[in-house]
């Protein structure tokens, strides 16, 4: 009986090895010594984004429309940040692989070297700068707000019209922080990231959500229950944070390269780029 | 609540949704039963009777201590925590970079193993003094009493218990999105972004959640109605006995 259970034991030990090794060999992107790990570092642009923030990213289920594989699942992202990482990496003469991150996760990432770069919608501002460093901008976009159909706010044009209206936006960025700029607002706590808002302002949570332009279409487009209002006099905000950049690591040494590959897309292949991306997210089928 | 919606969620993203939900299930199993072997062992070693002699009782004493911190850092922080400071810690700090499986498994493994540490003493604790002194009236060491006659029981005893951490870790093995372990949480919030639709995706993702957990309970039922035998049955057969 005695050795019946120490034989169970040893072979549940055994069983945890074998798992072990089995988990850290099945992903060969992350190897395990240091000269292998040195050697893929040379070959492989890792970009860490979200996948869900179309246009900007998205997921999808086949590689339609030049979209990428995603490391360590079967799916596929696509989107404008995904088009300028494939001609960064083509740039860089590496290949591109795609690092699907959640939001929060995405600085961690970077600053402890699992990805070489977010290219993720995400814009250079003062607070993430301390932490990592960001190449010149890859687009530039203006704040609108987004408001339920049919409500109270939908025929808004200034930002006086929103006196009195519960109006949120992502956390940790800077949507947020202009929402004071709003005279009399009644400003909601912070959400981790636009399906959550969008889920607010269709149940009535909150009365609308500030975000970018491309974001703002792509949900009215997609949800006919939302309505993109736009601002002639709108918010007050700083180049740094309207417009859009790579995140590098600090003192990362592709900065110089990056920002000269950047340069090299000219402004209407951008708008060509974007255009592109909003008629081929996933919603717009 | 759009009927439509959700078969159009259903048809063009049930992929993503099955895989999802079996990343869920492999990294919750496999951390449950992991998680069980360390609470087994933690709390065999937290119930050994302290020797007398000096060395001996000084190394149980330590590990004892270095068991109990285990137990209450794991138990005392939330897993996204966890998840975040192994994960991007070991990078940073330690310089290793960890599979993201690896590290997923890792931290559901010690975190189910720091509260079953505590399920299993309890379950210890619960077996009849009795018992241990018969035991090692017979002779038996600990190892021979726990394995013998204490865990038998106490297995029997803590599989509810198994059961509520397993379902636990279905619904936790979430937060893991943080790492970017694509679990079903994180599929279906990429499925409701891509498509502007929220409700739908996570209803669905909701029903996959409960039929998972269900059928957990379920099996489980089963198997504590396997070990418990047949209600009426003799006890021990003994042949000298007329």
């Amino acid at each position: 009986m005695n050795k019946k259970i120490l034989s169970f034991i040893a072979i549940g030990l055994l069983f945890i090895l074998f798992v072990a090794g089995c988990g850290s060999n099945a992903n060969s992107s992350s190897p395990q010594g240091p000269e292998v790990q040195e050697k893929a570092e040379e070959e492989a642009f890792r970009v860490g984004l979200e996948c869900g923030y179309p246009p900007f990213n998205w997921t999808q289920l086949d590689d339609s429309n030049g979209a990428v594989p995603i490391e360590g699942t079967q799916e596929y992202a696509g989107g404008y940040d995904v088009e300028i990482a494939k001609r960064i990496a083509e740039g860089l003469g590496k290949k591109l692989v795609i690092v699907k991150t959640e939001w929060t996760g995405l600085l961690p990432a970077l600053t402890s070297g699992k990805i070489d770069a977010i290219i993720a919608g995400m814009s250079p501002t003062e607070e993430r700068k301390q932490t990592i460093d960001f190449s010149d901008n890859y687009y530039k976009s203006d704040l609108v707000m987004v408001v339920k159909r049919g409500g109270k706010y939908e025929n808004a044009t200034s930002l006086k019209d929103f006196n009195g209206a519960r109006i949120t936006a992502q956390l940790n960025t800077f949507h947020y922080t202009v929402i004071d700029q709003i005279e009399g607002v009644v400003k909601q706590p912070a959400m981790d990231d636009f399906p959550a808002m969008r889920v607010a302002l269709e149940s009535d949570m909150i009365d609308g959500y500030v975000t970018e332009r491309p974001e703002a279409i792509s949900a009215e487009a997609a949800n006919p229950n939302f309505k993109m209002i736009e601002f002639t006099d709108g918010f007050v905000t700083s180049d740094d944070d309207t417009a859009i950049a790579v995140g590098l690591a600090k003192g990362s040494p592709l900065r110089e390269k990056i920002n000269e590959i950047l340069a090299g897309i000219s402004e209407e292949e951008r708008i060509r780029i974007m255009d592109e991306a909003i008629r081929n997210q996933p919603a717009s089928e | 609540m759009n009927f439509e919606w959700i078969v159009k969620v259903i048809t063009n993203y049930w992929p993503m949704f099955l895989r999802g939900a079996g990343m869920t299930l492999f990294i919750s199993l496999l951390g449950t039963i992991f998680g069980f072997i360390i609470g087994l062992i933690s709390g065999v070693i937290r119930s050994m009777p302290m020797p007398e002699s000096g060395i001996k009782k000084a190394i149980l004493k330590f590990v004892n201590i270095i068991l109990s911190i285990y137990v209450e850092v794991f138990r005392g922080t939330p897993m996204i925590v966890q998840a975040m400071v192994i994960y991007y810690g070991s990078a940073q700090v330690l310089n290793i970079n960890m599979n993201r499986l690896a590290a997923a498994l890792l931290i559901v493994s010690i975190n189910t193993g720091a509260y079953m540490a505590e399920i299993v003493r309890g379950g210890i604790v619960s077996i009849d003094k009795g018992q241990f002194e018969a035991a090692y009236a017979v002779g038996m060491n600990h190892i021979q009493t726990m394995t013998n006659v204490v865990l038998p029981q106490v297995i029997r005893n803590i599989l509810p218990a198994t059961g509520n951490e397993f379902v636990i870790n279905i619904k936790d093995t979430s937060v893991l999105n943080v790492i970017s372990v694509t679990e079903l949480f994180f599929q279906t919030k990429t499925v409701a972004g891509n498509n502007f639709r929220f409700f739908e995706p996570f209803f669905v993702a909701c029903v996959l959640y409960f039929i998972m957990t269900f059928t957990v309970t379920r099996i489980l039922r089963f198997v504590e109605r396997k070990l418990d035998g047949p209600e009426n049955f003799t006890m021990i057969y003994n042949p000298m006995q007329i």
